[in-house]
């Protein structure tokens, strides 16, 4: 399962007008901070072979990994904002002939956003084509190895709660709303940090260099928003994702049983509270359990219960 | 920017805090991951002794097969019935990373090493729990028929027995030596070794 931990929670964020997303931890613009908790249930279901087929996990399992997320966003200048995001994860793995439950400190992500634009690009109506211009949001992450991976003292995978690799991403994020609709694109690319590896599963082996193939991730979102007679809105998005990993490199040789391909659709119902201070949201993230909708990685259902209040 | 210092934000900065510690307290061992180290710190091994590590004999063992025979490692030593050169443990939970290892060694290795002494290639199922679930398990996956036997551990002898994992393998020769344990990465140390060890 430790091909798993790419994940990142969908259900950050307050993803109103001036801002914010729903796929990142940003905060909306003039806005000074948000908390945002979010309580992952991701459930296996089969996985891709190298070669895009898809194929069943055995016979009596029953694999399943929860991830509480705690975010915290900050607004450092009126144009930059940084945030940290951490997650708790618990393994709960079950096979036809024993059960394991281990849980575990995630790894942690530690953001920065660049902002360029200065004021809420939200429209209710395109009267010039200036009105047309998204928010623009450019940053970087870095994941702190802070969760307990293969190369810890663990006795199996069943004790991975983190990939055991430092990682820097560039990241970009557009998001245009013209009331009631709105449309959200975002990537990020990752390169991982080369390390040192004298561990294996709690073995300690030959000392050699490993480092993951550059992750590339892109998404892309549309959304209506309905308002109450109160100026609450409730949102509707739907999302498609991609995901990919390049070959690893071991002692700089390409390790061609590495990399992998995922492919996934999304849905979040959205409720803001009138003065958009208060965000819940509930997501469920599907990946088809078909040939050629990804490589060399498990098939799961993401669902997502988070909320997240913005702090003015 | 007006900055109102509320009891909601009082109340969510306390929270925050406080669940950041406890999950950090909760966590420990935090991970040697954020300094990794390159140190060798393999144990020495006393060649003749029995255990896990390469270097050490290997214990003789007994299991099924999904074929329900039994799999004795000493009938495939030199002194036994059926005598290999080598003798390849692969460890399977089937799953991606697993899949694309053991397809590894099916497509690359074994052609690789075809012709050139005799090789027993095992996959050590131990999540499917009965024989039944090995073999249904061993065709979903496309390895029924094929040159892998595929060894039923349902109650984990072997994972025991090698302190095995996903992904571990391990190499014993004819004499019963263990010459490689560990994760397969990109299978070149089983590559090396069985360079090595074959005529």
């Amino acid at each position: 399962m430790s091909t798993a931990f790419g994940f990142s929670s969908s259900a950050w964020a307050a993803s109103c007008c001036g801002g914010g997303s729903a796929s990142s931890l940003v905060l909306p613009k003039f806005s000074q901070a948000m908390v945002d908790v979010s309580l992952d249930f991701e459930s296996y279901d089969g996985f891709w072979k190298g070669d895009g087929s898809w194929s069943p996990d055995p016979a009596g399992s029953d694999l399943n990994q929860y991830r509480l997320n705690l975010g915290y966003a900050y607004r450092l200048a009126p144009r930059w904002q940084a945030s940290v995001s951490l997650p708790y994860v618990w393994n709960k793995n079950e096979y036809a002939s024993f059960s394991r439950n281990t849980d575990g400190l995630g790894d942690t992500k530690l953001s920065i956003w660049y902002e360029q634009f200065d004021k809420v690009a939200c429209v209710w109506k395109v009267k010039k084509w200036q009105d047309l211009i998204p928010a623009i949001y450019w940053g970087g992450t870095l994941t702190l190895p802070t969760g307990t991976s293969q190369y810890d003292g663990v006795d199996d995978n069943f004790d991975i709660t983190g990939l055991g690799m430092y990682r820097l991403d560039a990241n970009v994020l557009f998001d245009k709303t013209v009331y009631p609709w709105n449309a959200t694109f975002s990537a990020n690319y990752g390169k991982y940090l080369e390390r040192p590896v004298n561990r294996e599963y709690g073995t300690y082996v030959e000392p050699y260099d490993k480092q993951r193939g550059d992750r590339f991730n892109s998404s892309l979102s549309f959304g209506y928003t309905h308002f109450t007679e109160e100026m609450q809105s409730i949102t509707g998005t739907l999302a498609y994702a991609y995901l990919q990993e390049d070959e690893a490199r071991i002692d700089g040789v390409v390790d061609t049983t590495s990399g992998m391909q995922k492919r996934s659709a999304s849905a979040t119902l959205a409720w803001a509270s009138e003065d958009r201070n208060w965000v819940a949201k509930l997501t469920w993230s599907h990946a088809l359990d078909r040939d050629g909708w990804g490589e060399n990685f498990p098939t799961t259902d993401v669902v997502t219960v988070g909320v997240s209040h913005v702090l003015r | 920017m007006s900055y109102v210092r509320t009891p909601v934000r009082s109340w969510c900065k306390y929270f925050s805090l406080t669940l950041l510690l406890s999950m950090l307290s909760a966590c420990g061992d935090l991970t040697e991951d954020l300094s990794p180290s390159s140190d060798d710190k393999r144990a020495t091994v006393t060649a003749g002794t029995t255990g896990y590590m390469p270097g050490q004999l290997a214990a003789d063992f007994f299991i099924s097969s999904s074929a329900a025979d039994t799999f004795q490692l000493s009938d495939h030593l030199a002194t036994g019935a059926e005598p290999a050169d080598v003798v390849v443990l692969y460890f399977t939970m089937w799953c991606p990373i697993c899949l694309a290892h053991s397809d590894h060694i099916y497509n690359v290795v074994m052609p690789q090493f075809a012709g050139r002494g005799t090789i027993v290639y095992g996959l050590v199922d131990y999540v499917s729990g009965s024989v039944s679930a090995a073999r249904a398990s061993e065709q979903a996956n496309g390895y029924a028929g094929s040159d892998f036997v595929t060894l039923v551990d349902n109650q984990h002898a072997l994972m025991d027995q090698f302190n095995g994992a996903m992904g571990t393998v391990v190499v014993i020769d004819s004499d019963g030596t263990i010459l490689m344990n560990e994760d397969y990465r990109n299978g070149a140390t089983l590559i090396d070794i069985l360079g090595q060890q074959l005529p």
